[in-house]
């Protein structure tokens, strides 16, 4: 009975050290995105939806990042953290349109070619991919390994 | 296993801070490059082409260098056929360095004429197209382009020679006097010859003369042109030719009846 109470104890003592620093990350995040924003805010002024782009972006990543810490301990942090690196492979596809971004300002058409940023994004992004297949494969032995004993 | 997945994660951590800091530091840069066109100018070159003259300037405080500036332009007629076209290249503007480079085209206004007499005589609308392109930090390629038109004015609008008025200069020939009228509407000055052949009813020349045009810009001309004929010869339907000889083009001959 006593070991009962300690048990749930530990758990919600767990649960509150995860959650906490899924907020302290999720905090960071979001004030290294604060600053970069500052940055980038000219943009936002000739270019129609990108801070709405880039809002969503870091919006799910947040929460992706938040769910994913929140399930640490489990295979299911790995499940969030791959599909934090599909998500961002799809949404930097799908945002850049393929690499070659162009608007319409007044008369004047803008170009920018950003394949070479993509290029390199999707290779990082499937360095994440693969990073967090590897620990699930890992997780998955080690479980295995601490069953058998 | 989990000292290389840790090292894959720290790597990875890395280059996406590398990288988002160069593309993050590479955009803001951008609001610091400045460009100043200067007053478009216009010259006549020694074999006869007009020179068109754009100064740019270009000063660059961003973080990195400029690679790969170009500006082209495309002048093309109202059908789409291009009349001109120019491009002016600095391979690299490098960082906290102000470089100014004069943008040319060049229009042979005897080739455009060969095509179509009616640039001579006829106002018309060309079309511009202008693109300029740079590699920002050297690996991210932007261009901007825009198409706008432009009013052609034509240096001999509304061409017209008057009735001729015959005197009788001595007992063989007469004096023709024709009035000449035009606008010229282009923005470049006409100073030259205009020479002119009259021939009668059954294709005979019968006088020829020649008188000196100088035309301002955006301005009206009138004037008058004399020369003799034959008494014999004139009659009272033929017609004139004319021919053009000035500074920017030669034309002719332009056929006109008269009587």
């Amino acid at each position: 009975m006593a070991d009962t109470g300690n048990n749930f104890k530990k758990k919600i003592r767990n649960f509150t050290f995860k959650a906490l620093k899924a907020t302290v990350k999720g905090i960071l995040f979001y004030a290294i995105y604060f600053v970069l924003w500052m940055f980038l805010a000219p943009i936002s002024d000739m270019v129609p939806g990108f801070q709405q782009m880039i809002e969503t972006f870091v919006m799910v990543y947040i929460l992706l990042m938040i769910v994913g810490e929140l399930a640490s301990g489990t295979i299911f942090q790995y499940f969030f953290n791959v599909a934090k690196a599909l998500f961002v492979i799809g949404y930097l596809i799908f945002s850049l349109k393929g690499g070659i971004f162009g608007l319409t300002f007044q008369n004047v058409s803008l170009m920018v070619d950003l394949r070479l940023f993509l290029a390199i994004a999707m290779l990082l992004s499937l360095l994440g991919l693969a990073k967090s297949v590897l620990q699930a494969i890992n997780y998955m032995n080690e479980k295995a390994e601490y069953t058998r004993i | 296993m989990r000292v290389p997945i840790r090292m894959i994660g720290i790597a990875t951590t890395f280059f996406w801070i590398f990288l988002i800091a160069f593309f993050v530091s590479a955009v803001y840069s951008v609001k610091d490059v400045h460009f100043d066109f200067g007053e478009p100018q216009m010259d006549v070159t020694s074999d006869n082409k007009v020179v068109f003259s754009l100064p740019v300037s270009i000063a660059n405080s961003g973080f990195y260098n400029i690679g790969s500036f170009n500006i082209s332009t495309e002048i093309s007629d109202k059908e789409g056929f291009t009349i001109t076209r120019g491009s002016t290249f600095v391979p690299v503007i490098k960082k906290n360095d102000v470089v100014t480079i004069t943008h040319n085209m060049t229009i042979d206004l005897n080739d455009l004429l060969q095509q179509d007499k009616n640039y001579l005589f006829n106002d018309t609308e060309l079309k511009i197209y202008e693109a300029v392109s740079m590699r920002i930090a050297d690996v991210i390629p932007v261009q901007a382009s825009t198409n706008f038109s432009m009013p052609w004015g034509a240096p001999l609008y509304n061409f017209t020679l008057g009735e001729p008025a015959y005197a009788p200069y001595n007992l063989t020939h007469f004096r023709v006097t024709i009035p000449i009228s035009f606008e010229n509407h282009a923005f470049f000055d006409l100073v030259g010859d205009m020479r002119i052949r009259m021939y009668n009813s059954t294709g005979a020349r019968v006088g020829r003369g020649r008188t000196s045009l100088e035309a301002y810009g955006n301005s009206p001309y009138n004037g008058f042109i004399e020369f003799y004929v034959s008494m014999t010869g004139t009659t009272p339907t033929g017609r004139f030719e004319v021919y053009f000889s000035t500074s920017i083009f030669d034309y002719g001959p332009l056929v006109i009846p008269y009587g």
